[in-house]
């Protein structure tokens, strides 16, 4: 039973839309994820096949999530309800995976504001390692590992060795992951009201900020190196499979298809909105968007690698002229290598006696340090920033870019799960009940501010909405083209636009999408059962460094539990509606979509 | 006569015993190594003897500051093996008896204790004239009472408490001034009209927004 308000919240106009939609997609992997995909999978080569999966894959899905919303103008459980009873499943395990993605989500706003509130120093604290108790050198760890390690693992974090390894409560962390849950609670207290003034803001902000990035970025010393690196396409890289893959599933997951926010945002839109052009607008926008971030990022990497190529030159050289007891201007950068082979020839035993301490510098290697994800963010980019000139400027600017994009994919996510649960009544239309929602996300969240708490974020980062969400979009389709039909979806759209379905859709929609989900959804299993134990990266304190650890029994099971959990809601409420049907087999009235014959 | 010759022999052999004094890798001996070129760039100034007495002077300064009671002179400090590099070794003799060597522990206190005045007489850094075996001290953290980082959180908490103040004091002067106003549909209540829909799919028609009560239905 459906209940609805007729008259429900709207945005104040299509542009509000459009922006929430950007602010949404426009995220942290645009920024993260995609340079690192770029440059491990051959620079410019690997546009190609990402162009090619946003025509085949992105904008035809987006589309679909957008005219379902705009259409049943309903969160997406109650959309996928009024679709096909038997598959109001779908909307659930939606709610449920944005859920997680709340849960931990907003832990990287939290380390942004973190970030964001130390650059407020004269020296930032990630420029220098600091001193140990007895004020002889630095702090053991800092010296084995780098200054923005040793500030990101030990004094943001606080990491364990282990995800066994429990701990308290970072109170900083705490704190700053409070203030991310008030402001995202007050950016949707009023409903679409505030929410559509604040996407204005945070869709519009971080480009600018990119811009000054860029203009910043391509004036670094060495960063012509970088952008070189990422451009030049490396096009054997495009036989592998991996690469389709990758595009594929980043397309996917950069769109954000499959949480329910784009369903949610549809519903309140007027019902004649022109989505068919909004929608390939904003993909083009966010995959725009992913390529203007990585010619920054790739700048900013070219500006990291050339300094420390050109720190180990300088390295070098001292220890060539230590050793060698040669004047200082003898060796410069630029000849050391010549000197390495000179000094090598004319002095054989006393170059054998440097061993292992002459290291070898190679740009190449500094660049093909991939490095992606929380890593690149808060390490790789923090460490670029130090050596810029007014440091501290960047800093701000980079943290708050950083801050709109996660609060604006924050609000998507928390939209999405709010929508559908206010539209079932579960929760009324007064704003304490998302206040508690809020209460409740904050309170599980701060078990990710525990000193094994990373371990956990990044269980929840890499398992909680990668598979589930696969199989979400693929039923979507599935249920979208032939069990509600296609035709009756092209005279839905051709009710709400006023022409019909292009044979584009079409052939998307029913044909390719499907197809190429399908072979996504394989791929992952295959690779999920190949791969053996799942394993994490564990910050090891002693080496400095990160091991590869398998994760623990209770872990793994926890790992299946978050990839049932979501997806099982599907089968389960497909069952539920399939009894509950047979026992009020005859007489009462049901309100729902009458025409499908299950 | 024998004086003399005695005499004529100790001045020629001082040197000498001097020299044996000072060897790399003596057991009592630091070795310095100064890197100018590095510091100072273009205004970088030459090595030479001048440099050097300045060097073997600041040396005796350091040890007089230390132990006040014996007062050490530049003949007290040798030095030996210079190189290219500009790096050597130099000893510290004691200055009542000029063949006894200052244990290295000593010279490491006082060197450790004028480190910044040595540094500054040549315009170096403690990484550009490096004393080989001692480490510099490093400086005082500065530990402030409140970090900076939560001072920043504070400015930023209070103002987003400010904003919810300010929302709920709008909130209730619209609420108020809607009370006056006497519009039609009423307050935040839970009366939703259920209208005749099916399935979801809202009926058609444009809804008329003209009466519609914003404040109701934006509440989620």
């Amino acid at each position: 039973l459906i209940e609805t308000d007729a008259a429900r919240a709207e945005w104040d106009n299509p542009m509000q839309f459009v922006l929430a939609c950007v602010s949404y997609a426009v995220g942290l992997g645009n920024v993260w994820r995609f340079p690192y995909l770029c440059q491990m999978h051959g620079g410019g080569g690997f546009l190609i096949p990402y162009m090619l999966m946003l025509v085949l894959l992105g904008v035809p899905l987006f589309y679909m999530e957008l005219a379902i919303g705009q259409k049943m103008r309903l969160g997406s459980i109650g959309a996928w309800r009024a679709i096909s009873p038997y598959l109001g499943g779908v909307g659930m395990a939606s709610v449920v995976t944005s859920m997680y993605l709340c849960l931990y989500y907003n832990v990287i706003n939290a380390w942004s504001f973190w970030y964001l509130f130390h650059s407020f120093q004269s020296i930032l604290p990630w420029a220098e390692c600091p001193a140990n108790s007895n004020l002889t050198g630095p702090v053991e760890e800092c010296e084995r590992a780098t200054p923005t390690q040793y500030f990101f693992y030990r004094e943001t974090l606080d990491i364990s060795g282990s995800i066994e390894e429990n701990g308290g409560i970072h109170m900083g962390q705490a704190l700053c992951l409070l203030l991310a849950w008030i402001i995202v609670y007050l950016f949707i207290v009023k409903g679409v009201k505030s929410t559509g003034k604040v996407v204005y803001f945070t869709a519009t902000f971080p480009y600018l900020v990119l811009i000054i990035y860029l203009i910043r970025g391509v004036t670094l010393h060495g960063a012509i190196n970088g952008v070189k690196y990422m451009f030049t396409p490396k096009m054997e890289q495009l036989a592998k499979p991996t690469t389709w893959i990758n595009a594929a599933t980043q397309i996917f997951f950069s769109l954000g298809l499959g949480f329910g926010s784009l369903i949610a945002f549809a519903s309140y839109n007027q019902y004649n909105n022109n989505f068919e052009k909004q929608a390939i607008v904003v993909s083009m926008v966010n995959s725009g968007t992913s390529i203007f971030a990585s010619i920054v990022t790739f700048s900013i990497y070219g500006f990291k690698a050339t300094f420390n190529y050109e720190s180990c030159l300088e390295r070098v050289r001292l220890l060539l002229l230590n050793t060698f007891d040669l004047a200082e201007d003898t060796i410069s950068l630029e000849n050391v290598n010549h000197w390495i082979a000179e000094l090598n020839r004319t002095h054989p035993e006393q170059f054998a006696s440097l061993g292992g301490r002459l290291e070898t510098c190679d740009l190449e290697a500094e660049l093909d340090t991939a490095v992606e994800g929380t890593g690149l963010a808060f390490i790789v980019y923090s460490e670029a920033i130090k050596n810029m000139p007014v440091s501290q400027l960047w800093s701000v600017l980079y943290f708050i870019m950083l801050l709109l994009l996660g609060m604006g994919s924050m609000l998507g996510n928390v939209i999405a799960v709010i929508t559908p649960l206010s539209d079932l009544k579960f929760i009324s239309v007064l704003s304490y009940p998302v206040g508690l929602v809020c209460l409740f996300c904050l309170l599980l969240g701060l078990g990710f501010t525990t000193r094994s708490g990373n371990y956990w974020f990044t269980m929840f980062n890499d398992y909680g909405a990668t598979f589930s969400l696969l199989f979400i979009v693929l039923i979507e389709v599935i249920t979208v083209c032939y069990i509600y039909g296609i035709k009756r979806f092209e005279k839905d759209v051709e009710d709400m636009l006023g022409h019909r379905l292009n044979w584009y859709w079409k052939i998307m929609l029913a044909g390719v999408s499907p197809i190429l989900l399908i072979a996504l959804f394989i791929f992952y299993i295959v690779n999920y059962i190949q791969g053996g134990t799942p394993t994490y990266q564990a910050w090891n304190k002693e080496l400095g460094k990160s091991v590869v650890t398998e994760y623990p029994p209770y872990a793994q099971a926890f790992i299946g539990l978050l990839l049932a959990s979501s997806v099982c809601c599907i089968p389960l409420t497909a069952l539920y509606t399939y009894c509950k049907k047979r026992n009020l087999a005859s007489g009462k009235r049901e309100r729902t979509v009458s025409t499908v014959s299950l | 006569m024998l004086v003399r010759i005695l005499v004529l022999l100790y001045l020629a052999g001082a040197p000498a015993l001097a020299q044996t004094l000072c060897q790399p890798n003596a057991s009592n001996g630091y070795r310095v190594r100064i890197s100018i070129k590095t510091a100072l760039g273009n205004q970088a100034y030459e090595w030479n003897e001048n440099e050097m007495f300045l060097f073997r002077a600041t040396m005796a300064f350091a040890m007089r500051r230390c132990y006040k009671t014996e007062t050490y002179n530049v003949d007290n400090i040798i030095v030996c093996n210079q190189t290219l590099r500009v790096s050597f070794w130099f000893v510290v003799t004691s200055p009542e008896n000029s063949t006894m060597l200052i244990p290295k522990a000593d010279v490491e206190k006082a060197v450790s204790m004028s480190r910044h005045r040595i540094n500054n007489a040549f315009l170096l850094t403690d990484r550009t004239l490096e004393f080989l075996g001692i480490h510099p001290t490093l400086a005082e953290p500065v530990n402030p009472d409140t970090p900076p980082w939560l001072i920043v959180f504070g400015v930023v908490i209070g103002a987003v408490f400010a904003g919810i103040i300010a929302l709920l004091v709008s909130s209730l002067l619209q609420k108020r001034r809607k009370e006056k106003g006497m519009m039609e549909d009423g307050q935040d209540e839970e009366d939703m009209q259920v209208k005749g829909v099916e399935n979801g799919n809202v009926l058609d028609g444009i809804y008329n927004r003209g009466f519609t009560d914003d404040d109701r239905f934006t509440k989620l």
